[in-house]
């Protein structure tokens, strides 16, 4: 009987046993199936989506830790048409809060191609306007009315200038693809930005660790100084408005490091408007005229010949020159700007009274080769590497080109017949400001990425000339302001600098109506901190440069040295004794 | 002899036998059951864990947003404009070079703004570390190799 039953449990066991295997081994075979191989994949799609995650775009401040370009939240306001109920009230209520018309919103509800099943109805809108939509969603739900059922809304960031036109030449733009165009966006715009990544968002919570973090855009600190910015702006119009010029520009930069504090020009936008550029300007390089725009700059360019001619040591200071009024050079007249003979004067008065012959005849003497050789080494005719979007070169005709005349060593002497943007004079004279030394112009102080710090240094271009002929001129170009009672003189601060006013060559000719006026000086004379370059286009009360250029000039180193705290030149003495 | 017997016996019983079966079946049982539960315990765990980690980083990039914005708005409400509108009602003027006064301050260094000062300056630190402090050993072993124990 025992056995009986043990023979039955042994069958049943085995019988149990083997259904067993059977449910493992059909297991086994529909796990490694080609169908549970399509499951699978089915499912892995299901997991999680792929996703472009775009970093947030660095910011940029001004050197005192001010705002100049930040990022705020838009949305996109989209409609799942899956889960749509509603159409009709959808578009009634969305055209009402988008600006839209309930036929656009409507038709992109119901015409959408059957396999959609999420819509964009309008992107870039404001969080006020979302906001809205939002209660109006809530007060809906709550009276159980499903009219906007589907609405959703996606948020991203968009570049935002909190100061408007402020610096806009600098700062330049981003579009709404997220690239920045002009100055500072365009230049820098890979660091800015960061690296977008195309990143798997699982949904598995297990693996939510997995999800990589992009790094945001590294964030920029510029040498500008917001508020001389400002003010330099506000001087540069009001200027523009007193001498009826047609546009202008005005730089202030540190002769010692090249950075640079302000950089104005006009017209400038609204950034938050960027697409008003394309009814603003004509093309690209009239965004910033300060490096962009190459022009005739006449006799501010005579500091550099003088500079060249001392270090040649083809003149001294007290070396004379009787001007007759006018000087021949290959074969052509060259005339003083009055037309005037200024009989004997010595080099320091030949830049007081700005005589183009007395220049001329100092360039002669020192011979092409020469003259053009320290032209070189001033950086004509080569872009400055400031880290600007947008850079003209300007012109440097030498001995050789096909289109370089004998005349033109007398004409470049007082700044005719070559083309230079304001920041390349300002580069180039800083070497006078600057103890021989050339800086390279730049408007990025430091970067921080990842709560990490970098520098950047200042970087020298080279020495054309030695300390002691950038003494000398120093010298005589603060003593020509003195004498000329310049009205670019600043009570209390002894300044140098130089006048220019330059012809505007046309297609026929030269135009005999109309001038660009400038003016580039620095201060204080005996340790210069701060450089000026204006430039003003075609004025109409005056064509002169010292009865439009200087004056503002002044307006410019008056607020200069109050941004800066320079001391007048006496407190600095004491200061300085004290010490 | 009798008693080694009955020993031997009673080891020997079916009942025994069965019952040292069954007991080493249940701890299999409960050891599976209980790897079992702390893996659905750890599992269970981890998942809410995940959860947290997505719904924290939904958050981080809401605050990051709100961040931002509220950055901006900040740097509006003291926009140039806005402080020199507010100055000029509140009835100053732009000051004049000859108004001001100065005085020695010695020791005074100007602030830094606070965007700069709350970073860590990787220029400097990198210059101020000597390089015993940032070289491993392997790189350490390599310098000595190339420069022939030399430096």
């Amino acid at each position: 009987m025992r056995q009986t039953y043990a023979v039955r449990s042994l069958i049943l066991v085995i019988g149990l046993a083997l259904v067993g295997a059977a449910v493992i081994a059909q297991m086994i075979r529909i796990q490694n199936s080609e169908q549970a191989k399509i499951f699978l994949s089915q499912g892995d799609r299901y997991a999680g989506a792929f996703s472009m995650v775009y970093p947030e775009r660095g910011e940029i401040y001004d050197r005192g830790g001010h705002l100049l370009a930040g990022n705020r939240t838009v949305y996109e306001v989209g409609v799942s048409l899956i889960e749509m109920e509603n159409p009709d009230k959808l578009a009634s209520v969305l055209g009402t809060y988008l600006g839209l018309t309930y036929d656009e919103v409507y038709n992109k509800l119901t015409g959408s191609p059957e396999n959609w099943e999420y819509v964009v109805i309008q992107d870039y809108v404001g969080a006020e306007t979302v906001s809205s939509l939002q209660q109006l969603m809530q007060q809906m739900e709550d009276a159980s009315d499903d009219g906007l059922t589907g609405l959703g809304f996606k948020p991203h960031f968009q570049r935002s200038y909190p100061e408007n036109a402020l610096a806009s030449n600098l700062l330049g733009f981003v579009t709404r693809d997220g690239r920045g165009y002009f100055g500072i966006e365009e230049k820098y715009n890979d660091l800015l930005a960061g690296n977008p990544r195309q990143v798997w968002v699982p949904l598995d919570p297990n693996k939510a660790t997995d999800i990589p973090r992009v790094p945001n855009g590294t964030t920029l600190i510029l040498t500008i100084n917001r508020d001389l910015q400002a003010k330099v702006e506000g001087i540069l119009d009001r200027a523009l408005a007193n001498y009826g010029a047609e546009n202008g520009a005005i730089i202030v930069m540190n002769p010692r490091n090249g950075e640079i504090l302000a950089m104005a020009t006009t017209p400038r936008i609204d950034l938050n408007n960027y697409i008003d550029y394309f009814s603003t300007y004509d093309n690209g390089s009239q965004y910033n005229r300060a490096i962009g725009m190459a022009y005739e700059a006449g006799s501010v360019v005579k500091v550099l010949t003088m500079a060249a001619a001392l270090d040649a040591g083809v003149v001294r200071p007290e070396t004379t020159y009787i001007d007759t009024g006018s000087i021949e050079v290959g074969g052509i007249t060259i005339w003083n700007w009055d037309r005037q003979a200024w009989g004997q004067r010595n080099m320091t008065e030949c830049l007081q009274h700005s005589l183009n012959v007395c220049l001329a005849w100092v360039a002669t003497q020192m011979g092409p080769q020469s003259f053009y050789g320290y032209m070189e080494r001033f950086g004509l005719g080569h872009p400055t590497g400031i880290d600007l979007s947008g850079e003209a070169m300007g012109r440097l005709k030498v001995p050789g080109d096909s289109d370089w005349y004998k005349v033109d060593l007398g004409t470049n002497a007082f700044g005719q017949g070559v083309t230079v943007t304001p920041l390349q004079l300002m580069m180039a004279v800083s070497s006078v400001a600057n103890d021989g030394h050339m800086v390279t112009p730049h408007v990025l102080y430091s970067m921080l990425r990842d709560g990490h710090q970098y520098n950047v240094p200042s970087q020298y271009a080279g020495s054309p000339i030695s300390v002691e002929t950038a003494h000398t001129l120093n010298e005589m170009l603060a003593i020509s302001l003195e004498q000329e009672s310049s009205k670019a003189l600043l009570p209390g601060y002894r300044l140098a600098g130089k006048t220019g006013t330059a012809q505007i060559p046309t297609d026929i000719g030269y135009d005999t109506n109309h001038t660009n006026a400038s003016f580039i000086g620095w201060g204080p004379a005996d340790d210069p901190q701060f450089m000026v370059y204006v430039w003003l286009q075609k004025p109409s009360t005056s064509i002169w440069s010292s009865e439009t250029a200087a004056p503002v000039f002044s307006e410019v180193a008056e607020q200069t040295v109050v941004l800066l705290n320079i001391p007048p030149d006496v407190v600095r003495n004491q200061l300085a004794l004290t010490k | 002899m009798q008693a080694t017997q009955i020993i031997h016996a009673y080891k020997q019983a079916p009942w025994r036998v069965q019952r040292q079966y069954i007991g080493a079946f249940l701890l299999v049982v409960i050891g599976m059951a209980m790897i079992a539960a702390l893996y659905l315990d750890v599992t269970a765990r981890a998942a809410v864990a995940g959860r947290e980690i997505q719904e924290l980083r939904f958050e981080i990039a809401a605050v990051q947003r709100t961040n931002a914005d509220l950055e901006t708005q900040l740097a509006r409400m003291t926009s140039t404009a806005e402080m020199q509108r507010r100055a000029l009602e509140l009835g100053y003027r732009p000051v004049k070079p000859g108004e001001l006064g100065y005085v020695p301050v010695p020791g005074f260094v100007a602030p830094e703004p606070d965007i700069l000062s709350a970073a860590e300056d990787v220029t400097s630190r990198a210059q101020a570390l000597p390089i015993e402090y940032t070289q491993s050993l392997l790189e350490w072993m390599d310098e000595r190799v190339k420069t022939g124990g030399s430096r």
